[in-house]
């Protein structure tokens, strides 16, 4: 049995969740998804929707706000009661916060970062990117079940988890857990903006290069970003121009990022470039040149002007 | 600003070959001769020793025979010894070996090395003999009390690029020495600024350079044996280009390869990256990459003038040694044991001179008589008009070469007259005459595949240089004007074409226009710009401490 | 405040990476190495408490025994004193026994902050700080943007008081009580310079060998290191700008679903 640890806060589903249930459901055995905190009986129906033997619900007052100790806590006790062969976690910042501890208590393997599963004859071998995504090891857990796996955010579909006939069975597994013996005292969370914008958090991003030839044609890319729901970004000739800040460079003297779409607009596809994004999941390369190496990691390729395609693309959009 | 001081005995700028074997001397005979311990340090300007060594490298151990003598037992990387030697003239698609290996060309006894690796080993023995090895460090002018020498300045670290100080800013040190032995490379920027204040070049001839572009290769094991040495002439580079190119073979299928051009090329269009482009599309070295990996990316500028190029070694409290001063054999295409000789042999004059109190220039004239008493002279002195013999061409230059070594290097003009690289190149007028060349493309354009053939931009990548973005430009260019205007009517922005990272780029201006571009972070300290630029409006000076490449096993 | 800093030694950013004829890690004989990155600014952080409110700043780390380098350069940087975990199995070592070869030489040295880098740039667990929590027994946070120390926490004991990144733009300050172990995200402060001085003075001070003492066996083994292939094939949409913009947006919608209707 595999069970899935869901990430919820202030009663609201983690996306990601979902992609850990998607990647949990690939074997085709048994599935069961828990859900930490207090008064997420609505989470616990949403999730009930998930093909899954049932949905468990660790409910208590000192649950009610995150902490790794409350979490470690009542997650050691849950494991223990359930005996799942793996725990599948969405390798978020809040199961990077606690899961380690977790394993560590229970003395039990824990591979984060999981991209891909494979069973094989010999084995279960998890695919995680090491070197920054510069490699992938081919990785096997050691020591008794269960194992510990959290799974990279966008590596599974969540629109692929499947759906139950009907609504799995909802459980609370009684847990209760001491609030006196937490030991972090966590205050609300705040929104911030940073000072640096973190495009490494961006769902989907839309970046421009030389091909843009001049900061007045900015405009054209920021309708496309809206339109998309993305974020703007830029090679770096852009950024060294002073069309865009420093802080938008995507690349190697900038920053990595691997969002769920990745838009490059008159971007020749330098190596320097490609190393800063070619994790996303989803490029698309819109350049003049056919022959630009942008479009050897492309999904989807346009060669055409941009300042012909991409009003088509926003009118598209825009229907 | 109330800045630091640190107090030495002798002070050693640059840690390459040149200064690593100073370092190391000067800590042997500290040892051997007792006395008082002296103050050594070491300034280097790479992130960690050999961080910045790029060479061919064929070592030619003589020197470090004498300096490490149990330099086997002491693990010293040498790589493989030299086997199989070849030297062959290129045409377009075919090449001819030479009868004879001429006897400069000769490798059996040396050793084909990695500088990088090298240095790093020579750094390993220099710190445990207790010398304070700075990396990271660069040095950003000479200090001086009148005209004497008295110690370096580091630069200071932790301007933006607008050159106002961060929150971190730390100023740079004075570190003042009794004897500074300035070892920094190739047109060393101390070197270059002591040279024309205290004008040691005069009665001397320019220096002449080259640049060195390299790639290290990883091929199939069984393409070419280990020890092998390849060296060619001809394509494609034509009869008015001086220079030729080099594969030599080491274990595991690692190959270095490379092509050494002249700085004193005429055609403005020229472009030694190309060249190397083209080159590697030749069978008889296609026929070896084809199908492996490049691995490593670089390219510096070596000294090539020889003899009557060296400027005067020593001043007041100073000394020049290894490339900085010229001391490379161009007809050998050697320079790694003359660093390490001239090292030791400033190393021998400065200890002395700390001895005995006095470290004026009358008692530093000891270093040039030592070399003048060494086998330096006997090496350089013979050859000592092949580089500027091949200004007037591949083949007056090779008969030259050949009948020198009959003369003794004697030549009807001795010195054979020179002029600096640069004032070489010819205006596009002048060598295109009508049909004025895009200057925005290539004239002999190489196919780029990725895989065997390279933009300079991948190539940078491959090269691991890396700065740290929010600094000032280390390439000053102090008239741009220049750039837009007369350069690019007169020769078309040749920088574009011979700096080897694409560091300088001409961008549209808006209004029809085209203007200067500095992709500074993309340098790889080749100084080749500091050289061949037409007008000589371009200084390169170090940027922050420990950018640069990363040349490890180059 | 007595603060530990544990440091990795990695290859540099800049090394092209090649795999081992085992083809299980990379061939790092000779490669150059640097201090991992989010670990040089767990050691600012260190260095900016202790000018804050002095105490003591002890670098460890656990490595083969090229990792003196990284702990030279952490005393150069303005460390007090360090200590080696040194074996060779350490280089490749897995976080589980990474945690307890530091737990062994931090345990028994009365550690008020215990502060680590989010992961390492070669690995990327990002498990051993918060595995050495639970080993050392303290609380732990991570992500960390900001540390104040001065605050009392509910219980009365000394405490810290820290910022944590959430996702999204969000933030969260918590309180925990000393000691405590805290991973710190990169850019939380700016870097130093090293110093000239500072080199000269970190030759004097004392890089402590151990050997590691736990027991601790790998829970997970690497089986393979490769390169990761380009699994997918380009789409070129051909037609008209405008018919090429509608297929790659039906496109984005309905194959790739990573836009909304």
């Amino acid at each position: 049995m595999i069970l899935v640890v869901a990430e919820q806060r202030e009663g609201k589903l983690n996306r990601a969740s979902w992609e850990a249930i998607a990647a949990a459901q690939q074997p085709g055995g048994e599935l069961k998804v828990a859900v930490t905190g207090s008064g997420v009986s609505d989470v616990a129906a949403e999730l009930a929707a998930a093909e899954a033997s049932e949905v468990i619900v660790v409910d208590a007052l000192a649950l009610a706000d995150y902490t790794a100790d409350g979490y470690v806590t009542a997650l050691a006790v849950l494991i223990e009661q359930e005996r799942p062969a793996q725990v599948f976690f969405a390798h978020t910042y809040q199961t990077r916060d606690f899961a380690p501890a977790l394993a560590a208590r229970l003395g039990r393997a824990l591979i984060t970062d999981v991209t891909a599963i494979r069973n094989e004859a010999s084995g279960t071998v998890y695919v995680r990117p090491v070197f920054q995504g510069k490699l992938n090891a081919d990785v096997t857990a050691a020591g008794p079940a269960p194992h510990l796996i959290t799974i990279q955010i966008g590596a599974y579909r969540a629109d692929a988890a499947r759906r139950g006939a009907s609504a799995a069975p909802i459980r609370n597994a009684g847990i209760a857990v001491d609030a006196s013996a937490i030991r972090q005292k966590p205050e609300a969370p705040f929104k911030e903006a940073k000072q640096a914008v973190d495009l490494s958090q961006a769902e989907r991003i839309v970046a421009v290069g030389r091909g843009i030839k001049g900061q007045e044609h900015l405009k054209l890319v920021e309708d496309l970003a809206r339109a998309m729901g993305a974020e703007i970004a830029a090679s770096r000739p852009i950024c060294d121009a002073g069309w865009l800040p420093m802080d938008r460079q995507i690349g190697s003297s900038g920053q990595t990022v691997a969002p769920k779409l990745y838009v490059a607009l008159g971007i020749s596809g330098a190596i320097q470039h490609l190393v800063g994004m070619k994790g996303a999941r989803t490029i698309v390369a819109i350049n003049k040149d056919p022959e630009a190496p942008i479009f050897e990691i492309a999904d989807f390729g346009i060669t055409g002007d941009l300042f012909e395609v991409v009003p088509a693309m926003i009118a598209e959009l825009n229907k | 600003m109330a800045r630091e001081t640190l107090e030495v005995d002798a002070l050693i700028v640059g840690g390459g070959p040149a200064g690593m074997s100073a370092a190391l001397r000067l800590a042997q005979l500290q040892k051997a001769k007792g006395g008082e311990p002296l103050a050594i340090a070491v300034l280097e300007k790479a992130r960690e020793a050999g961080a910045h060594m790029l060479s061919g490298a064929m070592l030619d151990p003589s020197a470090l025979k004498e300096l490490v003598p149990d330099f086997k037992e002491r693990g010293a990387p040498l790589g493989s010894e030299v086997h199989h030697e070849h030297v062959y003239f290129l045409t377009r698609t075919g090449k001819i070996p030479f009868p004879i290996t001429p006897p400069p060309l000769q490798n059996h006894g040396n050793y084909i090395i990695s500088l990088s690796r090298f240095v790093k080993w020579m750094a390993g023995l220099v710190e445990a003999e207790g010398v304070d090895m700075f990396a990271g460090f660069p040095a950003s002018e000479v200090l001086y009390d009148g005209d004497r020498v008295t110690g370096v300045r580091t630069r200071d670290q932790g301007i933006d690029k607008h050159g106002a100080k961060k929150s971190t800013f730390e100023p740079g040190v004075d570190i003042r020495a009794k004897v500074t032995i300035l070892c920094d490379g190739v047109r060393g920027n101390l070197t270059k600024a002591l040279v024309r204040r205290l004008a040691l070049d005069a009665g001397r001839q320019p220096q002449l350079y080259a640049i060195g572009i390299k790639e290290l290769w990883e091929v199939p094991k069984d393409r070419v044996k280990p020890g092998t040495v390849i060296h060619t002439l001809g394509y494609p580079l034509r009869m008015e280009e001086f220079g030729g190119a080099f594969l030599y073979a080491m274990a595991d299928g690692l190959v270095s390869f490379g092509l050494v051009t002249g700085l004193d090329y005429r055609d403005p269009m020229f472009d030694p990256h190309q060249a190397f482009q083209h080159l590697k599309q030749h069978p008889a070295f296609s026929s070896i990459l084809q199908g492996g990996q490049m691995v490593r990316y670089g390219a510096k500028a070596l000294p090539e003038g020889g003899w009557h190029t060296i400027p005067r070694v020593y001043a007041d409290g100073v000394l020049i040694a290894g490339d900085a001063g010229g001391f490379v054999n161009s007809m050998r295409l050697k320079g790694i044991h003359l660093a390490m000789r001239t090292g030791m042999l400033a190393a021998d004059t400065a200890f002395e001179a700390i001895r005995a109190g006095d470290t004026s220039a009358a008692r530093l004239r000891q270093y040039e008589e030592r070399i003048n008493a060494s086998d330096v002279r006997r090496e350089l002195y013979p050859v000592r008009n092949v580089h500027q013999s091949f200004s007037y061409g591949l083949l007056p230059g090779l008969m030259y070469s050949g009948l020198s070594l009959v003369t003794g290097g004697w030549w009807m003009k001795d010195p054979m007259p020179a002029h600096a690289g640069y004032e070489r190149m010819a205006q596009l007028a002048d060598y295109y005459g009508e049909t004025r060349p895009d200057v925005d493309a290539p004239v002999r354009p190489a196919k780029i595949d990725r895989q065997l053939t390279f933009d300079k931009l991948t190539n940078v990548h491959y090269s691991g240089t890396r700065h740290p973005e929010d600094q000032p430009s280390h390439l000053i260019v102090h008239d741009t004007n220049i750039c837009s205007t007369r350069c690019r009517a007169e020769y078309g922005n040749p920088c574009t074409r011979f700096c080897p990272a694409n560091v300088y780029e001409m961008v549209d201006a808006g209004n029809g226009t085209k203007k200067l571009q500095i992709n500074a972070s993309n340098c790889v300290h080749c100084k080749t710009c500091d050289i061949m630029d037409p007008y000589q409006v371009i200084d390169w000076v170090p940027p922050e401490g420990g950018g640069g490449p990363q040349y490890e096993g180059m | 405040m007595k603060i530990a800093v544990c440091i990795k030694q990695v290859v540099t950013r800049e090394w092209q990476l090649r795999v081992s004829e085992a083809k299980t890690w990379i061939r790092d004989q000779d490669a150059s190495f640097e201090l991992n990155e989010p670990d040089a600014y767990a050691l600012e952080e260190a260095l900016r408490l202790k000018e804050k409110h002095g105490g003591e700043v002890v670098v460890v780390s656990a490595g083969p025994a090229r990792a003196t380098q990284v702990l030279r350069e952490a005393l150069a940087r303005g460390a007090d004193r360090a200590i080696h975990v040194e074996a060779d199995a350490l280089a490749a070592a897995d976080a589980f026994v990474v945690a307890d070869a530091l737990a062994g030489a931090i345990r028994d040295e009365g550690f008020d902050l215990v502060l680590t880098g989010l992961q390492s740039d070669d690995q990327g667990f990002g498990q051993v700080g918060v595995v050495l929590a639970e080993k050392l027994g303290m609380p732990h946070a991570t992500i960390i943007m900001e540390v104040q120390a001065d605050p009392s926490t509910g219980s009365g004991q000394a405490g810290l008081r820290v910022k944590r990144e959430l996702e999204g733009g969000w933030f969260q300050w918590m309180t925990l009580p000393l000691p405590a172990l805290l991973t710190i995200q990169s850019g939380i402060n700016q870097l130093r310079y090293a110093t000239l001085k500072g080199i000269m003075a970190a030759k004097k001070k004392e890089i402590r060998k151990v050997a590691p003492a736990g027991s601790a066996t790998p829970a997970q083994n690497i089986a393979a290191v490769y390169f990761p292939e380009k699994g997918k094939k380009t789409q070129m949409l051909a037609g008209s700008p405008a018919e090429a913009a509608k297929a790659l947006i039906q496109k984005l919608r309905d194959e790739a679903r990573v836009i909304g209707h």
